[in-house]
């Protein structure tokens, strides 16, 4: 189905010029990446605060073929993958269990409203006493703060089932096993999606923070340091990494909810 | 096992119900005093005001409600909860969407209370769906479907555990007039080709009086039956049959 979008005359044109959806969507990116490009060659910005994205890409390719980029990359990606799963599987269970158990509920809820407000940064220096310098710290926080959007979202779809669906398998014979497993899991799993992608996003942005704050080795403490010894070309070649990371991990969520869930709409007829 | 025509397969003995009153609420009276009993076999249709209690009423009997005083028996026993010798066809169909118009069918078969009863999923899947009409759609997402067929599919779905009642709760209310004249033909036939028990909730007098063995008319709140019509014409019936006309009269009469 076809999100409803406002058809003007001359955007038909630009449609018509028959390039294809992905190649449209490089015009933004590129455009602003080329006004930044010729501003800092006609010397309209200062290069020293704000490099060239030419100078940025040399750099990459620096970072890349010194087997830097790679280091650092795969510090942080390990860290990001170990929290965002834990976030993950803790989350969910934690969700469906509070949604359909009211004891649990009862329980968990204060807890998961008095932590969720405080910056998962705040818990950072103590969690770097608790699991020392290297991964565990960063493993933590991440898990600790990814794990919230997945709790509240698969609540929230596991409250949100239709009770006749819940009758339904009743009637046809469903023990309270069957009716969690084979019900209430696959209503769930829409809402359990949009909170591991809005773990994913948060994964991303802790991690950097957490690995500025205290790291040696990551790609937040790659771009930390070319900032203090003055590389802003390295310290944009890092964030473009970041961004291109995000970008395409979020493409990769979105193939993959088609793939999982064939029968689910975003928008209901 | 499933009785002989002719035999009470249900009977509401003094049932009354009342919603208690939540946050303050007062407490809802829905169904007081009612008296009546359902043979084998039977095509019965309950009309009545919307907010009677026609849908707490089936609830009751698929076993999603207690009553609050009385008793609802069904083969003579009260019933205890859901089971799938009652099984509801809900107004707004409660399709599972994640599974497709076949795999629907078969939860019920696959389900570990019901295997094993030497029946094959696979054959009995395909010949539900043909008596109403899907086989074409069988890897068809329910969000694929018509109106008109998730709401043969609900039945689909109902009729595969073998049900001995099905409870239909206006089933046919959210269909445009022309798709609802051929669910109708539909429903009979496949009554007349299962032999199921149905009780068929309907607010619509025409067709009631079109489909049903007897039609049970309810009051307003506190829902009582204002009378039970008997209709003895045979079928196909028609529209038109002056007959006919006269019972949807009459009976339009009496909840004026
Ligand atoms: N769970 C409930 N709690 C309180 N009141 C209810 C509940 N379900 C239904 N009612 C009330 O009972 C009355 C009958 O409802 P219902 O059986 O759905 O009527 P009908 O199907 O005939 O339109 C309505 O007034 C409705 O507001
Ligand atoms: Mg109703």
């Amino acid at each position: 189905m076809r999100p409803l979008v406002l058809r003007w005359p001359s955007f038909r044109l630009i449609e018509r010029a028959a390039l294809p959806r992905w190649a449209l969507r490089l015009v933004g990116p590129l455009t602003v990446l080329l006004g930044w490009e010729l501003g800092a060659r006609f010397g309209l910005i200062n290069t020293l605060l704000l490099p060239p994205p030419s100078a940025a890409f040399a750099d990459l390719g620096v970072l890349i073929s010194g087997g830097y980029l790679g280091k650092a990359l795969y510090a942080s990606l390990f860290r990001v993958v170990c929290g965002f799963a834990l976030a993950v599987v803790v989350g969910a269970l934690l969700g469906l269990a509070m949604a359909r158990i009211r004891l649990v509920d009862d329980f968990f809820d204060p807890i998961v409203e008095l932590l969720r407000p405080i910056s998962p940064l705040a818990l950072f220096p103590l969690a770097i006493l608790w699991f020392g310098i290297g991964d565990g710290s960063k493993i933590f926080v991440i898990a600790l703060a990814a794990c919230f959007p997945v709790i509240l979202n698969t609540f929230a779809g596991a409250r949100s089932i239709d009770a006749n669906l819940i009758r339904a398998a009743r009637s046809l014979g469903a023990s309270e096993f069957e009716i969690f497993k084979g019900i209430v899991l696959p209503a769930s799993l829409p809402h359990i999606f949009t909170g591991i992608r809005l773990a994913w996003g948060i994964s991303l942005i802790v991690i950097i923070a957490a690995e500025m704050v205290g790291a040696t080795v990551g790609m937040g403490y790659m771009v930390l340091e070319a900032q203090q010894t003055f590389r802003t070309e390295r310290v944009f070649a890092g964030i473009f990494v970041i961004g291109a990371i995000g970008f395409v991990t979020d493409l990769g969520f979105r193939r993959l909810r088609r793939w999982l869930l064939p029968w689910y709409r975003e928008t209901q007829d | 096992m499933s009785g002989a025509p002719g035999q009470e397969l249900v009977r509401f003995d003094r049932v009354t119900l009342t919603f208690p009153g939540v946050n303050g609420r007062p407490a809802i009276e829905v169904i007081r005093q009612l008296d009546f009993r359902i043979e084998t076999g039977e095509f019965v249709a309950i009309i009545g005001p919307s907010g009677c209690g026609k849908s707490t009423l089936l609830s009751l009997l698929a076993g999603y409600l207690p009553p609050s005083s009385g008793r609802v028996l069904f083969r003579g026993k009260p019933i205890a909860g859901p089971a799938r010798e009652r099984m509801m066809v809900f107004q707004q169909p409660a399709l599972f969407p994640w599974l497709t118009t076949a795999g629907n069918v078969a939860y019920g078969l696959k389900l570990k209370a019901n295997r094993g009863n030497g029946r094959n999923v696979q054959s009995t899947v395909d010949a539900l769906l043909h008596l109403v009409q899907l086989d074409g759609f069988a890897h068809h997402y329910p969000s694929d479907l018509s109106g008109g067929m998730r709401q043969r599919l609900e039945i689909a779905r109902a009729l595969a555990v073998d049900p001995q009642v099905l409870l239909m709760d206006e089933p046919l209310a959210a269909l445009d007039a022309l798709t609802r004249r051929r669910m109708q033909g539909e429903v009979l036939h496949i009554w007349e080709k299962t032999r199921k028990t149905i009780l068929f909730v309907t607010h619509d007098i025409d067709e009631a009086v079109i489909m049903a063995d007897r039609v049970i008319v309810m009051a307003q709140r506190p829902t009582s039956i204002l009378e039970i019509e008997e209709v003895r014409l045979p079928r196909p019936r028609r529209r038109e049959d002056p007959e006919l006309a006269g019972i949807v009269r009459r009976l339009s009469a009496l909840l004026e």
